[in-house]
Parts: structure tokens; sequence; C-alpha cells
């Protein structure tokens, strides 16, 4: 008899890796739609040309390290990354700014780690963060929502050949309101922070990332823990100081709506390797990405502080992990440190 | 115990300075002033002429004295030593290359603090007779340079553009015309500048050369293998043939 | 830890508290497939094979032979202490073997089996029922019960006898009994309570007599209502708690059931009875109502069939020690089956290769699962740190830091995280991703740690064993040392009157007078035995008078000879001056207090063998003496060798000349004396003693020949020094070198005088020189050579006449190669010879 001789347990469940990557990619589709939908295509041709450099990149170092190639690009962890970086830089991106940030998050962030599972830096983070400080222009070259390019405009700025590629800018919310803070008539002028709850267009940007991240929730593809931490550690964090002076201090429904906190919340926040592991270390892990988001955005130098405050935390989620452990069945205390 | 002059081998000397204990790549010591100045190659140059120059006179003062001091006082007289010679040497750069002694700011005094200076110092210079250790200093200092305007090079060709810009700094007027712009109408690379495209550069640098020890390594046992089969035998069964 | 648990706490009907522990998964039940049909009785195979280790503890002990013929029931192995039970015979038949066969276990190895040949008829051995059990002593109904060999069936096999029988001073609170079943595929107990209610009632019932619990609580998952309303219906009126609980793998792990009915926690390293509460299985229940009722020992259970290969799934009540392959072909498995073979559960159940391994007391199901249901394990990638396994974990464990260290084989770490408090449930392994298999790391790592632990237990053992020795040798030498003081004291005052009367010259020196005495002593002892010799070779009738009166003139030699070595030793600084003009030195005089205690050393060790040989009474006491001797002579040697090394150079030219001569000269002084003093009655015991004698003064020549060689040499080197340097003591350098060249050469010249003796001696004696045997050792060794590489060609070529003849020859040319090369050995020993001594 050809037996099988495997250890237990000979039941699995039919959670695969690569199912679960899928599944993040699916559920950004809906905020891929609305940027479409308020900037036009170039969200979208980012996204196909970030995903094709990703698995390129990541198949090439893979070769170099002497590992399976297919085996390893199944889990569709590179195409992750290159996905939620994609959807992080704006739309007028050329196409070396997304070349240069897809191949340093894999081959910098990632493999020169080790590989998946063993980076400690979130790879779309490091990729945003080195963009952002080399190319500060074509980082912060936003539209205007509604004055969407065309399709050949959306290209042209891809292959950046648009020569009025300045003029078509536009200030985000956040951005705005940095500028305005504290200047209530300015602030009321700007017809950008004019939307029902939040930035104009901005707002269902992160509604549409809500609704997906409630859809990875429902899937049970993430757990509650880090979203709610981090959208209570950054709401509640601005709640006092909003009271306290409105016209300085963004309220806490702007900042849960803007930017990329609902992005960051359920999909940068939630990336497995980089994050804290036990239940309590999420939690705390979660909430002081919130805490520093809201300190950066509102005290600090850069208008939209998610990349930095997940980078600052993932220095941390080891230390946090140590002090955060479960108290083991048939013991007193949970232990500290790694002993 | 000193040895003779006729006893030191400058060949050893020189490919440890170069390659094998490479004060930047191999001992990892004075990161500091590397990681900070080497933005541009003129930058990085003028650093690197100013350690190697500090490095042989300091190896030459601590070797004349070395029977002088005292085992107990002998680190605070070498840092003495290197410290008077720094002051000088940032003394004549202040002197003679004005604007890159403005570029260089901080770092020239910090040249003290180079652990590799000391190092030499005291595992060389205050155990030979001054003529190797002058030239211990020297190529120890030339394989820091060259180290330096490496990644210097590749800071500046990745982050501006261009190579040996404002190389009239260091070398007068004829040099102003000694810049290549690789790439035209470069937007320029910001984080190459940065601090971490140093940090990236400088752990590309240490890898590629692992990469070139182990690939000499491999091709030297392969070389070596053939030789090897005849000359000895190794029994595999039991029975004595 | 549901959300919802949070709102709705979950409570029984009766109104009973559920608690919830952390984790567990939900995987596919799929027990509809075997829990439709009736138990039916199971197939009787033609051979059974019972392991003797079916139980947790130790294994049983055969108490039947090859060739028995045994009924069913009848015991076949006896339980083997505290902790064990025994095996009975599942049906009649003959012993056919008692040896290793394939067992239940993954690792495939053998285990000791008794193997049984059924003779198919079934007959049962007398059996004693014991319905009046509550009004037994309680020892003996835990006797009857171990006597039958009931473990629990539920997986772990521990012995039931043990498990009941709680300690008067522990209380238990609750008995509880698991009837979860909450790995999928398994259906036993569910069966079991479906149809046999009321067995399973009154066997708990047995339990709690022998537990006495304050409450008994029946937990079975809400997954098997028909079981529930059964056990209901059978349990009215006793006061039997059938508690249902929420369906969650693993709640029929012990720990986590006693958490969910009581809210309990057993802790780490603990027994349940700590928290009192005690766990029993229903298969165990059951058959201990059996065995009540009828008397039955524990020959069968309740096993599911149950897998998609089977055509005929179900549960069967099978004979223990039916082969698996017979089950397979009972249940109607198509061969060859390819997919899994598992025994037990999905969960946590083992694939087997060998389908011949038996059914024992703790399988409660066999999986039949082709590769379609059950599918190859996939290919483990890396792990993306997720935390699902946390999650899911029911002992609130990481195992994703397990992992880590597990794979890293860091196990202090791994036991930081508390490795081993893993029950190994596999519900980590089953929600990962990457399908890594957490569970075979941790089994690995716990193995290393558990063999680290016994490996370090020994360590510990031999170290006390250690130091209990030496601890004894210190005692014992010290007792010696006791006695030899006494004995001192006493020969003080025997040999105080002799020194005073040998003493004829009135000289102060009380050292001068014994050596006069000692001289006088021993001459007048070898006067002595010449005309004891002459008078027996004559065989004079006197003979035997003189031969004592030598003996007795020897032995007041010896003491006046031993006394004199104490004086000596005693008062070593008035020695000196005597022994050489020379200052005081305490190197020279070091050297000379060795010289002399080696020599009384050797003294006293011939005085000892004498005493030996002859039987006498104070030979025991002798050798200590020659024991205590050698202690000091050992001492007073590394005394000299610390003097020497404290005061280098400059002392040592002075000594030099004189030291070496002293040793040399020391032995041969009193080597004149001893083969004379020695020439017993005897010839071929003095031969003995004098080649004896004759290689201690060899040993002790090369000694003094390699020192002054050494030294001349030293002394030579310093001369060119001086002769190049023209330093102005050019001259003393040249006459100590002459001199020392001239120690050199006579102590060689000695010693070549004795090597010659030495070999002429062997000559005579062997009737061979030392180069004959050398010759005749090397020509055995290189017959034997010869003879191997003969056989082995031999053994190449096949040949198996030649590989006979050859292997007789080889056995014999070994012989002689092994004598020669004693012969050899001895011979050179004996003479004191070395390889170094030819000519």
């Amino acid at each position: 008899m050809a037996l099988l001789h495997v250890t237990s347990p000979h039941a699995t469940s039919s959670q695969r890796t690569g199912a679960l990557m899928r599944q993040v990619m699916l559920a950004t589709l809906p905020g891929l739609a609305v940027l479409t939908w308020l900037f036009g295509w170039g969200t979208v041709i980012n996204v196909i040309w970030a995903m094709l450099i990703a698995a390129a990149a990541e198949a090439a170092v893979l070769k170099a390290r002497g590992k399976p190639v297919g085996l390893y690009l199944r889990d569709n962890s590179a195409l992750v990354t290159a996905v939620l970086l994609a959807l992080a830089i704006p739309p007028t991106a050329p196409w070396w700014l997304t070349l240069i940030g897809v191949g340093s998050a894999i081959i910098l962030a990632k493999q020169l780690y080790g590989g998946l599972g063993m980076n400690p830096f979130n790879p779309a983070m490091v990729g945003y963060v080195l963009l952002l400080i080399s190319f500060p222009v074509e980082m912060t070259r936003w539209l205007a929502p509604g004055a969407a390019p065309d399709l050949a405009t959306s290209w042209q700025l891809f292959l950046d050949r648009y020569p009025g590629a300045d003029a078509l800018t536009g200030a985000t919310p956040l951005d705005s309101f940095r500028t305005w803070a504290g200047d209530a008539s300015a602030l009321a002028a700007e017809p950008i922070l004019q939307g029902r709850f939040a930035g104009l267009g901005w707002e269902w940007v992160n509604v549409a990332f809500l609704a997906g991240g409630l859809y990875l929730l429902w899937r049970r593809i993430i757990t509650w823990h880090i979203p709610v931490a981090f959208l209570a550690g950054l709401g509640l964090c601005a709640l006092p100081f909003w009271l306290y002076d409105p016209v300085r201090f963004a309220s806490p429904l702007f900042h849960l709506f803007s930017g990329a906190a609902m992005f960051g919340a359920f999909f940068i926040a939630t990336d497995p390797v980089s994050a804290a592991t036990s239940r309590w270390g999420r939690l705390i892990y979660a909430a002081l990405i919130g805490v520093l988001i809201w300190v950066i955005r509102s005290l600090g130098g850069y208008p939209d502080a998610v990349a930095f405050a997940v980078l600052l935390l993932n220095l941390a989620a080891p230390t946090i992990d140590y002090y955060t452990q479960p108290r083991t069945y048939g013991h007193d205390k949970p232990k500290r440190g790694t002993g | 115990m000193s040895e003779t002059a006729s006893t030191v081998d400058y060949a050893t000397l020189t490919r440890n300075g170069l390659w094998k204990n490479n004060a930047a790549t191999v001992q990892l010591l004075g990161l500091c002033p590397l990681l900070a100045v080497t933005g541009t190659v003129v930058n990085a140059l003028g650093l690197g002429l100013a350690t190697m120059a500090v490095l042989m006179a300091s190896n030459m003062t601590v070797s004349l004295i070395r029977n002088v001091v005292t085992p107990a006082v002998r680190l605070p007289a070498f840092v003495m030593i290197i410290a008077a010679v720094v002051t000088v040497i940032e003394m004549v750069m202040q002197a003679f290359t004005f604007e890159l002694y403005e570029i260089l700011g901080i770092f020239i005094p910090l040249i003290v603090t180079n652990c590799a200076i000391l190092g030499r110092a005291d595992a060389f210079a205050s155990k030979n007779s001054p003529a190797p250790a002058v030239y211990d200093g020297f190529i120890m200092g030339l394989g820091f340079l060259l180290v330096l305007v490496l990644l210097g090079g590749m800071r500046e060709a990745v982050g501006e553009g261009t190579l040996f810009a404002n190389m009239h700094l260091l070398f007068g007027d004829m040099a102003r015309d000694w810049t290549l712009t690789l790439v035209g109408d470069y937007r320029g690379f910001l984080v190459a500048i940065l601090p971490p495209g140093a940090f990236i550069g400088l752990g590309l640098i240490i890898a590629g050369k692992n990469v070139i020890d182990r690939w000499a390594s491999e091709r030297a046992k392969r070389l070596k293998a053939p030789m090897e089969k005849g000359s000895r035998r190794v029994r595999t069964t039991g029975s004595v043939s | 830890m549901s959300l919802l648990s949070l709102f709705r706490p979950a409570r029984t009907e009766s109104g009973r508290k559920l608690h919830d522990f952390h984790g567990g998964i939900h995987p596919p039940q799929r027990k509809t497939l075997s829990s439709e049909a009736p138990i039916r009785p199971g197939p009787l195979s033609a051979t059974l094979v019972l392991p003797l280790n079916m139980h947790l503890g130790a294994p049983a002990l055969p108490c039947v032979q090859v060739g028995d013929r045994v009924l069913k029931g009848q015991i076949l192995a006896e339980a083997s202490g505290p902790v064990s039970a025994p095996v009975h015979a599942p049906t009649s038949g003959v012993v056919r073997a008692i040896e290793p066969r394939p067992i239940q276990h993954p690792s495939g190895l053998d285990a000791l089996c008794v193997v049984l040949d059924s003779d198919g008829e079934d007959r049962w051995t007398a059996l004693t029922p014991c319905p009046d059990y509550r009004d037994m002593p309680r020892a003996e109904l835990v006797a009857r019960i171990r006597d039958a060999g009931i473990a629990g069936l539920g997986g772990a096999g521990f012995p039931t006898a043990v498990k009941v029988n709680v300690r008067d001073s522990q209380r238990i609170e609750q008995l509880i009994i698991n009837a979860v079943e909450c790995e999928p595929y398994i259906t036993a107990d569910d069966r079991l309570m479906r149809e046999r209610a009321e067995g399973v009632i009154a066997g708990i019932q047995v339990l709690q007599h022998l537990v006495q619990p304050m409450e008994t609580l029946v937990g079975i998952e809400d997954n098997k209502p028909e079981a529930i309303a059964a056990m209901r219906a059978a349990a009215a009126g006793t006061g039997i708690e059938i508690v249902t609980v929420p369906t969650k793998y693993p709640s029929g792990g012990e720990k986590q059931l006693i958490r969910v009915l009581t809210g309990k926690e057993v802790r780490s390293g603990g027994l349940p009875a700590d928290v009192g509460v005690v766990c029993h299985n229903t298969g165990t229940a059951w058959a201990l109502h059996r065995l009540v009722t009828t008397g039955e020992p524990l020959i069968s259970r309740i096993t599911t069939l149950t897998g998609t290969a089977f055509a005929e799934p179900g549960n069967v009540e099978v004979l223990i020690g039916t082969p698996v392959a017979d089950l397979l072909a009972f249940g109607g498995v198509p061969q060859p089956h390819t997919g899994r073979l598992i025994m037990g559960g999905p969960m946590m159940g083992f694939s087997i290769e060998n389908p011949l391994a038996p059914v024992v007391k703790t399988t409660n199901c066999i999986i039949a699962a082709p590769l379609s249901e059950l599918p190859e394990p996939e290919p483990e990638q890396p792990c993306i740190r997720c935390g699902a396994c946390a999650e899911v974990c029911p002992a609130d464990l990481l195992p994703q830091q397990l992992y880590w260290y597990s794979k890293a084989s860091e196990f202090d770490r791994a036991q930081h995280y508390n490795l081993m408090d893993c029950i190994e449930c596999g519900a980590c392994a089953y929600v990962c991703p990457s399908h890594i298999p957490l569970v075979q790391y941790y089994r690995y790592a716990k193995g290393a740690i558990r063999q680290q632990a016994a490996e370090h237990q020994k360590a510990d053992r031999a170290r006390e064993r250690f130091e209990a020795r030496t601890a004894r040798i210190e005692r014992e030498k010290a007792e010696k040392e006791a006695k030899r003081q006494a004995r001192l004291e006493a020969n003080r005052q025997k040999s105080s009157p002799a020194t005073s009367v040998a003493a004829a010259t009135p000289a102060a020196d009380p050292v001068a007078d014994l050596k006069k005495a000692v001289g006088e002593a021993s001459s007048a002892y070898k006067a002595a035995v010449k005309i004891a010799k002459e008078a027996e070779e004559q065989g004079a009738d006197n003979a035997a008078d003189l031969r004592a009166e030598a003996d007795q003139l020897k032995a007041r030699a010896d003491e006046l000879k031993i006394a004199l070595r104490d004086a000596k030793a005693n008062a070593p600084a008035a020695v000196a001056p005597t022994a050489q003009a020379a200052p005081a030195d305490p190197v020279a005089d070091l050297k000379k207090a060795v010289g002399e205690a080696s020599s009384a050393y050797k003294a006293a060790v011939k005085a000892a063998k004498e005493a030996e040989e002859q039987g006498a009474d104070n030979a025991a006491d002798l050798r200590a003496e020659a024991d205590q001797l050698k202690a000091r002579a050992d001492e007073l040697k590394i005394a000299l060798r610390d003097a020497k090394a404290s005061a280098p150079a400059p002392t040592r030219p002075a000594p030099a000349s004189p030291a070496p001569a002293a040793p040399p000269a020391v032995s041969l002084s009193t080597a004149p004396e001893s083969p004379t003093a020695q020439a017993n009655a005897e010839d071929e015991a003095s031969a003995e003693a004098e080649r004896a004698k004759r290689a201690q003064r060899m040993k002790a020549l090369k000694t003094a020949f390699n020192m002054s060689h050494k030294q001349w040499k030293e002394a030579s080197a310093a001369l060119e020094r001086a002769e190049r340097d023209g330093l102005p003591d050019v001259d003393t350098h040249r006459a100590r070198v002459d001199k020392l060249k001239k120690k050199a050469d006579l102590a060689k010249a000695q010693l070549n005088e004795l090597v010659e003796a030495a070999k002429a001696d062997m000559k005579a004696s062997t009737g061979t020189d030392l180069k004959t045997l050398k010759l005749q050792a090397a020509r055995a060794e290189s017959t034997v050579r010869e003879k191997t590489a003969a056989l082995a060609t031999a053994r190449e070529a096949g040949d198996e006449e030649r590989i006979n003849v050859l292997q007789q020859e080889l056995a014999a040319a070994e012989q002689q190669a092994l004598e020669t090369a004693r012969t050899l050995k001895q011979a050179v020993a004996e003479q004191g010879l070395s390889d170094g001594d030819d000519a």
C-alpha cells in the first residue's frame, strides 16, 4: 500500500496565503473605483504598472537567491505591496516614480531582509517614504477632485510627457487645513474643505476604503483589533483638541475620513508581518499609530503622516510584543521578554 | 618587541590596508564621517585626503616616540598626538581650501574620533619603526579614501547625476571644468544624498566586496582541487591494497 | 472568545454556567459518515497482536510462554510497577510468539508483543463478576479494576486503577465524564451512548462510588442530540448531570473541558486532582460496567471505522489486538489503499505505514481516506506572522514564537514561551495559511528538551557518584595515616634500645650510630646467610636452624635500616653536612632527602614483598609502611620541584655535580646490599628479585644518566657562551663541564653493564636474546598481515573453501603473533630493557 506517512493534523483549513492576499487586493477595489471616478485613470495605470514591476523584481531577486520562483510568487505578497503603494501615491505619478518605489519596496525592504515574513518594516510604506523624501515635488502633485483628466492625459502624465503637469495640481484637504489652520475665514473659503463631513471628494475615498475594510473583517482576513484601535486612537486623540480649538485643530471626523486614514487602518497597519502579534500588543500598536498620525498631522511637518507613523511603530512592535504576551492556560501571570 | 625594518612585509601591508583589512568595509571604522560627507566626490576626496594625512603624520609621530611612552599612558598620549595633528590639518584646510573647509564643517575635527587612526597607532605604529608606520598610515588612509570616493561617486551620480562637480574647491580653478554630467536635466534622487542613501550605498559596497571575496576563494578552490586529488589516498573499503 | 459570548453568557438548561476557553476551531465534522449505523461486532482475526505497552506507564511483563494455550479473558502479561496495567487474551487460542512486532506508533518501530493465534472457538475463562461492589472494600475493588487491565480509553491510556485511587486528603469536587468527542470523524462514544446508555451510567456510578465526588457531570457536545437524550433518560434520578457544551474543537481536551464545565484551570504541570477534578472517558465507564456485571477484563472496545475508502463505515466492537489490515478488509476498503491510513482522529491521530499494526486499548478510530478526501499536505511556506495560530490556541500560547524557536533549536526560549503546555491539538497547524506543520516542530522541540533533561540527570548522578568516591578515598587515606602513625610510635619504642646497644663507638650523633648498627647487622646477616646456604648444600642438620638465624638477623637488619631512615628523615639538616661539604642549600637538601626517601621506600617494598612471599604476619603492615614511605618520597619530590622552580639557574650549577651522582650513588650503594641481602634460599625467587632489582637500577641509572647528560650539555653551552663573551671564569666552566661529562660517562657505563647483564640473563632464562625475540614478533605480525590480505582476495573471489582455510590459518597466525608479542613484552619488562637497548 502506498500510504501517505505524514504528521498530524491531517485536516487543514482551506485558507491559503495566496488566497488571503487576493482577498486583500479585492477589498481595495471600492477605493480604487472612487479614486478613478475622482482623479481619472492615473491610479489604475499605476496599479497595473506597479504589479508588473513587483512581480518582475521579486522573481529576479528570488532567482538570484536560488529559491523556487513559482512557489514564492504564488503567495501574492509582492502584488499586494505593489497595489498598496500604487494606491498611496498620486495619480499623476510618472512611470519611473512607481518603478523606483516598488523596486525599493520589494528589493530593499522585503527581499534583502530575507523575503516574506522576515521584513521588520512595512515594504509599501518604506517605498512610499523613500519616494516622498526623494521626490517631494512629484509626490505632492495631487489633482483637484472632480476635474479628472481623461485617459490620454493620464497616459501622458504617466509617461512623464505632460508639460503642464503643475497646472493640474490641487491641494488635498489635509494640505489645505495645514495651510489655513487658525484662520477661520480662510478655512471656510477653501473649496476642498467643504465636503459633507470631511474633505471634498476625499471623504468618499475613505468611505470606500472603509467598506473594503469591513469586507475583510467579515471574511475574517483581518481581526478587529488593529483597525478599531487605529481609528479610536486617531479619533480620540483629535477629539479634545478639536473641542478646545476647532479652528486650529481639525475634527475627529475630518481626521478619520481624510488622507490615508481608512486606508491605513484596514490595509497598511494590518500587514501581519510588521505589526505586533499578541492581542493586546495589536491594540497598543494600532492606537499608538493613530495618536502619532494626529501628532504629525497637526504638529509636524508633513501633511499626511500614516507612512511615518506606521514605520515608527514597526520599530516598536517587538518591544510591544515583549510586554504583551498572553497568559498561558495553567499559569498565573503572563511572561515577559523572550527568556 | 619591535620588529626591525627588514622584517616588515610591505606587500602584506598593502594588501591588508587596501582590501583585506580595509578600514571602512572590513573594520567598519570611521563610518560617521563616511556616511555624512560622501554626498559628492569632492567632499569625499577632501575628507579622505585629510584623514590620510592625519594617519601618516600620527603614525610617524607615534612610531618615533614608541620607546619612550610607557604602556600605562600610551592611549592618552596617542590621542593627544592625533588631536594635535588634526588641528594642524584643520588649520591647513582652513588656509588653503576654505570653502571645502566650510562644507565639511565639523567633520574635520571629528577625524580625531575616527577609530581607524587610533587603532592603527596602537596596533601598528607603536610597534614598528617610522618608515613602515608611515607606509601603513598611507595605505590605510588610501584604502579609506578609496571607499570614500567610491561611495561619494555613487551618491553623486545617482543623487545629482554628475561626477566631480565642484572639484575646484579642492584643486583650485584649473579643476572647474572637470565636472562630468552623466544625465542631462537630471531631476535628482534626493534619497541618495540624504543619510539613508549613504547607508544603503555602503551596504551595497560591503556586499559587493564580500561577493568578490567569495568568488575569488571559490575560484582558488576550484583551481587547487585537481592537484589535490592525487596527493592523498583515501581508503574506501576494508581491504588493504 | 467570541464576541457574542460577551453578551450572552452560556448557560445550560439546568442553569449551570458554562465557561469558555480561548481559541478553538470548527473543522467540518464528517460524523454522519459513521454515526448512523449501529455498533456491529468486529471480526475475529486469525492472529492477534497484543503490545505490552498499550497504556501509560511501565510495559506489562508477560506471564505466559510460547506455545501456551489460553482462554478468552485470561491474563497474558502482568502489570509491572505501580503505574501499569495487565494485558488479557481477547480470544482463546495458542500463544505463537512473544517478540517485537510493528505497533501503533508514528515512528513505525517495533515493540514487544504477545502474538496469539486464535482457535476460533472464543472460549471464555472463568469470570467472577462483582455486582455488589459497593460492599467490597475499596482496595479490593481497585485491585479488581487493575487486574482487569482497564485503562483510559479516550486516548491517553492512563491505568484507571491508579486514577481512581484518590488519596483521602484529596477532596474531589467534580467527577467529569468526557463524552465530548470533539474530533471530526469519530463517533464511537456517540453510538455507545445512544445504544448502551444504561450501562454507561452504571459504570459512572462505579466511578462515583470510588471517587466520592460532590457532583458528577457528563459533558456532551451539542452535535449529538440523540446521545444526549439517551443519556438524560438513563441518568434520570441518579444525580448524574448531563451537560451540553457548544461544539468546538478541542473542548474534549481534559484541561479545556474542566475549564468549560467548572471554570477551574489545572496548573501547568499539575494534575486535575489538584483542583479537585477527576476526568474519565465514556468508554472507560462502559468497561467498568462490564467488569462489575460480568467480570470481563478489558479485551474489546468500540472503534470507529470511517473515511470514504471504507465501503461500510461505522462503529465496530473490535477485539484488542486485531491488526488494522483485518479491519480494513472487514470494512471493505479496496486494496491497494493509497492515501492516508490514520489511527485516531484527523487532528491528533497519527498516520501508520504498516497496516499490520494492531488496534490497542486507546484506538478510538481508524480513518482510511483517499487523496480526494484528505489530500497531500501543501508545501510549507514562510510564516507571514498573521497570528491566526495564536487566535485558535486553546492553551493560549503563542505558537508563532514557539515555531521560530523550535525551528532554531533555541529550546530555552521555547520553554520560556511555555512549550510544554502545548497539548498538541493541531488547531494552530489547521489554520496556518502557510501550511507550516507546527505541531511537528513542537514535538521535535519537546523531544529534544526531554532528552537534554535526561542527560542532565545522568550527568548529575555521575557527578554525585564521583564525589562520594573521592570522599571515601580521602577517608580511607586518613585512616591509614592514623594507623601508620600509631605503628611508627610502636616501632620507635622497639628500635631505640637496639640502636643504643649497636652503637659501639661513643659517637654523639644518633644517625651515625644507627648507620654503624645497620652496617654491622647487615654484615652479620650476610655471613649467616652464607653459612646457612653452605649448610643446606651440604645437607647439614643445622641447616634449618642456621636458616632461621639468618632470617632473624635479616629482620633485625631491616628494622635497623628503617629506624635509620626515620632518623635521617627526621633530621635532614644534620644529615646534609655529613653527606657533603657544600653549604646548606635547600635544593641540595631536598634532593638528598628525596634520594633517601626513595631508597627507603624501595627497601621497604622489598621487605614487604619478601614478607608476603614468606607469608609473614606483618606483611600487610610492611606493605602499608611501604605505601607511606612512597607518599613521603612523592611529597619530597614535589617539594624539591617547587624549590627548584623558585630558585632556578644560580642554584643549579652548584649542587649539580654532587647531585646527579647522589641518586645513582645512593641506589648503587644500596644496590650491592640488596642483591646479597635478598639472596634467599630459593634461587628462582632470588633470580626474579635480582631481575627486578636490576630493572629498577637500570631505570634509576637511565634517569641519572639523562640528568647528568642534560646538565653536561647546559654546562657546555655555558662554557661556549663564556668563551665567546670572553668571560674570566672560563676555566671553572670547563672544569665543570669535564666533571659532568665524567659523571655522565660513568652512569652510561654502569647502565651499559647492567643492560648487558640483563641481556645475558634473558638469554640464559629464555634461551633467546632480545633481538631474536623482536624478530620473532615481527615475523608473526607480517604473517598475520599476509593472511589477512589473502583472505580479502579470497573473499572477493568468492572461493568458499579457500576462505575457510584462510580463516583458520589467520586465526592461528594471530595467536602466534599474540604470543610472541607477549613474550617479548614480558622479557623486556622483566629485564627493564627498552626498545632502545639494542646493541
